[in-house]
């Protein structure tokens, strides 16, 4: 079974194939011999890789989460071949533009933008209040706003919808 | 001497004082608010005394709430740590009011300090010397443009109450006046409440080099030497060394000698932090921290001396026992702080629910932390959770052992700032101690320092793979239908066991 796996923006194509009970691994074409074993069912594992032995924990969920080794944090996202075809399916649908949401729970401060209007890449379009911090959050597109999902004095989840944005239509 | 010591504060910090404040036969209360009912310096204090509420301002800043908390336990002194309550003069007025021992420097000396715009000519009077700028607040955006006619470009805009970074701005040019001002100013007014600026010339490379200093009620103050603070990102500290780099036993004197002068000049007492910003020989007056520092524990790891005691042994009205030729500096201490933080996303904030937690250890290695299994870390308070702080007998040991202590460290959960540590830690820039204030900034904290990549690819992978073959081994599974278990061994999503708060009491260590 084929898996594509981004670590920290990275893409790896990960293949894992059963036999006669044992799991064989290729990462990226080259085959790697490694054992993950579960510690503490708490997220710590124990992990050889062709003898190098590594303390690694891991979090999150199995599809979307972070491996540590060695003080350093990989962030993943894993797909099998299905679940790649129903994304990029679901990006299609989306078109340019989007929705920027909220990297973090905050407060907005202050809205810089109205629905309809003209907003250049990198503009910024609203103030987030995190961690007693003001963070501008900027357009990454040059487009229209197309709808805001918040109010000043807001409370937001990390996650949270914040501005919808339009992307001009495509010249012919 | 004290006998019932109140620390007004939470985290990290409370824990050092109440360890200290156990160590010397001192009972030690804690307060807190509704969400650290279970954390750690509520169950390591004899005493937990409940201020209700869940945010700062309605609890650990409400300043009747922690008075009525002392006199509740029976406290005779309140040692407020840093943050919250630190350095606000009224609040000191209050518990000297009570009738308690106040754990930190005189109402006035709080007031002088505090005020930076008054410190700074208090600092002039005294032949301190400080950096270029208006000794005044500007009225508005406009007036700081005026301003900067004379002080030259780049310019720093700081809040006049600030403090943690926070209300500071720096401007390059004209055009970023006005909207550098609108924002700084709104910060300080959310964070002080008070939204006064001024401006001040901006050095380029600076260091931030600091003197711990430490005074009794008799007239007697010691300096403990300087710790180097220059690794920061939007202000904020990650990593401290003691000493520095590029300070001389000289300079260290005349360093040394200014910060004494600086608090001989407001009638300080107890222990307090001259902060200077060191530039090409040069060092001028930033501001003086008016109680314990978070870095403190690289300088105590390098003299010996360990300052907590110190404050309560002052407070108490102890002299100090001993002068400058007591002190001396031995081998290297650095200190890393462990913030909820996402290093390869800008440093924003992270939060979360510590699902699984693994301390380093070792030789010479030393955590102050607030951390525990099923902690949740939220945004109503600071985000640093923990401190590593190692010492060597050199500074290369020093940095190795850092090192190794953090590839030890795990938390999982919440992103930290430790990789970035790390990452600094093994720049050569850094090894040869060839760095400024911009240092960290200027890394590119995406990169795969150790390139196991593949390997947290292939980790991932097998992971999900061996929960899916457990699920699907399930007794429940042997009812399905084969297809069924296909398809659910190859979609299902399967969520880490989180832990429950309280489980295991002794996990957290």
């Amino acid at each position: 079974m084929k898996y594509f796996v981004t670590v920290n923006g990275k893409d790896h194509e990960v293949e894992l194939t059963e036999r006669l009970g044992q799991l064989e691994i290729s990462v990226d074409g080259a085959s790697m011999d490694l054992s993950v074993a579960d510690v503490d069912g708490l997220g710590q594992f124990a992990v050889v890789v062709d003898r190098r032995a590594y303390g690694v924990s891991i979090e999150g969920d199995t599809h979307d989460g972070a491996v540590c080794i060695a003080g350093s944090r990989y962030a993943f996202e894993i797909e099998d071949e299905r679940e790649r075809a129903a994304n990029a399916a679901a990006r299609a649908r989306g078109g340019k533009g989007g929705v920027v949401k909220a990297v973090m729970p905050g407060v907005v401060v202050t809205l810089l933008v109205e629905v309809g209007a003209e907003v250049e890449e990198d503009q910024p379009m609203l103030i987030l209040e995190a961690m007693k911090m003001q963070n501008e959050i900027k357009s990454p597109i040059a487009g229209t706003v197309e709808a805001i999902f918040v109010e000043a004095g807001q409370a937001v989840e990390g996650g949270a919808k914040l501005v919808s944005i339009k992307a001009p239509a495509e010249e012919a | 001497m004290i006998k019932r010591l109140l620390i007004a504060n939470r985290g990290e910090i409370a824990l050092r004082v109440i360890r200290t404040a156990r160590e010397m036969g001192i009972e030690s209360v804690a307060i807190y608010s509704d969400p650290d009912r279970s954390a750690l310096h509520t169950r390591f204090a004899e005493l937990a005394y409940p201020l209700g509420g869940s945010t700062p301002a309605q609890s650990y800043l409400d300043v009747d709430k922690v008075l009525a908390a002392a006199e509740a336990t029976g406290a005779d002194a309140v040692h407020p740590g840093y943050g919250f309550l630190a350095e606000n003069a009224g609040f000191a007025e209050r518990v000297i009011a009570a009738g308690l021992t106040w754990v930190g420097p005189p109402p006035d000396a709080i007031r002088g300090m505090g005020d930076k715009i008054g410190s700074r000519q208090l600092m002039r009077a005294a032949g301190v010397p400080i950096v270029p700028g208006l000794a005044e607040p500007v009225a508005d955006a406009n007036a700081a443009v005026e301003a900067a006619k004379d002080i030259g470009y780049p310019i720093c805009l700081k809040a006049s109450a600030g403090g943690g970074g926070k209300g500071i701005r720096i401007v390059r040019e004209e055009s970023e006046m006005a909207s550098a001002f609108t924002q700084a100013s709104a910060e300080a007014q959310a964070a002080f409440g008070d939204g006064r600026m001024y401006p001040e010339r901006y050095l380029d490379n600076p260091r931030h080099v600091e003197i711990q200093v430490m005074f009794d009620a008799h007239g007697n103050g010691v300096h403990f030497g300087e710790r180097e603070c220059s690794i920061q990102r939007r202000h904020q500290k990650l990593v401290e060394e003691c000493p520095s780099p590029v300070i001389t036993p000289e300079l260290r004197e005349q360093m040394g000698e200014a910060a004494l002068q600086a608090g001989r000049a407001v009638g300080y007492q107890g222990a307090g932090t001259v902060e200077f910003l060191y530039s090409k020989g040069e060092f001028f007056f930033l501001e003086m921290n008016t109680r314990l520092q978070v870095e403190h524990p690289v300088t105590e790891m390098v003299t010996g001396v360990d300052l907590v005691r110190e404050q309560l042994r002052v407070a108490s009205g102890e002299p100090l026992g001993y002068d400058q030729s007591a002190i001396s500096m031995h081998g290297w201490s650095i200190e890393v702080r462990i913030n909820a933080e996402d290093p390869v996303a800008g440093f924003l904030p992270s939060t979360g629910t510590i699902s699984n937690l693994r301390l380093p250890g070792g030789p010479w290695v030393r955590i102050d932390s607030a951390l525990y299994r099923g902690m949740e870390v939220g945004l109503n308070y600071d985000p640093m959770l923990a401190k590593l702080i190692v010492w060597g007998p050199d500074r290369a040991s020093a940095i190795a052992r850092m090192t190794r202590a953090l590839q030890e460290l795990n938390v999982g959960g919440v992103s930290t700032g430790a990789p970035a540590a790390l990452r600094v830690l093994s720049e050569a820039k850094f090894r040869s101690g060839d760095y400024d204030t911009h240092f960290l900034e200027s890394l590119d904290m995406s990169e795969d320092v150790l390139g196991l990549s593949g390997v947290a690819a292939a980790v991932a992978t097998v992971h999900r793979w061996q929960l899916a073959r457990r699920s699907a081994l399930a007794p429940t599974a042997g009812r399905r239908e084969a297809w069924t278990n296909r398809a659910r061994i190859q979609h299902t999503r399967y969520p880490l066991p989180s832990s429950s708060p309280g489980a295991e009491p002794g996990g957290n260590q």
